[in-house]
């Protein structure tokens, strides 16, 4: 294991505990999700000859991009649907906002000012 | 000829009743004006019994945004509602700022009720005080709409325009910021059947509205908006 592994190693760790402290109660099946993964992405830092006889099973050279195609490639598929989602929100909050408004539009005009 | 003026309105303070306040020492010669006015989630909020009292003449239908939005999603609640009321002779989109005189919002509500569907505004020609780095900014909005939409006008992203009730009915404003002056020229552009009118207009800048109004920062802002309701938004 090289210095690089170690560094990985010590970044995945400490985000993992500083999570499990900072989470604490909260969103624990997030929690749990993230620790499996970045367990996986720990074993494959560890040990980076199995991730290379993964990738030569499949015809890919390096272990190191038979992980990384799958990630971005996820990656951008959900950076789009999370734009679009927050558009989708954005609009929702728009609506109701605006419905708020309409509903309780008032008027100011001579002999009378009424609630509707 | 009653108007009806739709005024979006965001901290402007002392500028929005000055605005209400020169709206309604000339509504009589208007022919009647009621104001539809939205408070974008200004803070401190605008207070109905705060703006200039109604006459005859003048009235205000006030609603309020209880977050901030966009000068958008405000002006599409000031139109909702303006078509809830029975017709007007015109329907003019006004700044709440200053910035647009009510001698402009007059010749295009004259031009709507003389037979436009959409009259637009052209600060170009009426002795604006436009500044240099706005009007560079405004030729390259101008080019870029044109590109759009098909639309040669002369004038981009003047908030100073009129439709007729029609028309006015026929669009629906589903940007909520400043990509909504585009959308409306997309959909104009997409009716071939309505009239359209292009009106010289006088519009103020100051140093207060200058520091409000759109940069070069705020043209990109408007163009990564067209693109992600472009790529992303229902087309219902």
């Amino acid at each position: 294991m090289n210095l690089a592994s170690i560094a990985l190693l010590a970044l995945v760790f400490g985000l993992v505990l500083f999570d499990l402290l900072t989470f604490s109660g909260r969103n624990r099946r997030a929690l749990l999700l993230e620790i499996v993964v970045f367990l996986g992405g720990a074993f494959f830092v560890a040990f980076p000859i199995r991730a290379t006889a993964l990738a030569h099973l499949v015809g890919i050279g390096r272990g190191v991009d038979f992980l990384i195609y799958p990630i971005v490639i996820w990656l951008t598929r959900e950076s789009l649907l999370t734009r679009r989602r927050r558009l989708e929100d954005t609009e929702r909050m728009t609506e109701l906002t605006r419905a708020l408004a309409l509903a309780t539009a008032s008027r100011r005009e001579v002999d009378q000012s009424i609630g509707r | 000829m009653k108007l009806a003026i739709l005024m979006p309105a965001h901290n402007e303070g002392a500028r929005l009743l000055r605005t209400l306040e020169v709206v309604r020492e000339r509504s009589t010669e208007l022919g009647g004006v009621s104001v539809f006015l939205v408070d974008d989630g200004s803070d401190p909020r605008v207070i109905l019994e705060d703006l200039p009292s109604p006459t005859a003449d003048f009235s205000i239908v006030f609603a309020r945004h209880a977050i901030n939005l966009g000068q958008g999603a405000a002006l599409e609640t000031a139109r909702q509602l303006a078509l809830r009321e029975p017709e007007f002779a015109a329907y003019v989109t006004m700044d709440s700022d200053g910035q647009h005189g009510v001698d402009g919002a007059k010749h295009i509500a004259e031009r709507i009720a003389a037979g436009a569907d959409v009259a637009f505004g052209n600060r170009f020609v009426a002795g604006s005080n436009v500044p240099s780095g706005r009007k560079l900014l405004l030729r390259g909005a101008r080019l870029f709409e044109r590109a759009l939409t098909g639309l040669s006008l002369s004038d981009a992203h003047n908030g100073l325009r009129g439709f007729s009730r029609r028309a006015l009915s026929g669009i629906r404003i589903r940007h909520d910021r400043m990509a909504h002056a585009t959308e409306i020229t997309q959909c104009v552009s997409r009716s071939p059947n309505w009239v359209v009118a292009e009106v010289p207009v006088c519009v103020e800048y100051n140093r207060e509205t200058l520091a409000k109004g759109q940069n070069a920062a705020g043209a990109l802002t408007v163009l990564g908006d067209l693109l992600s309701h472009y790529f992303f938004q229902d087309r219902a």
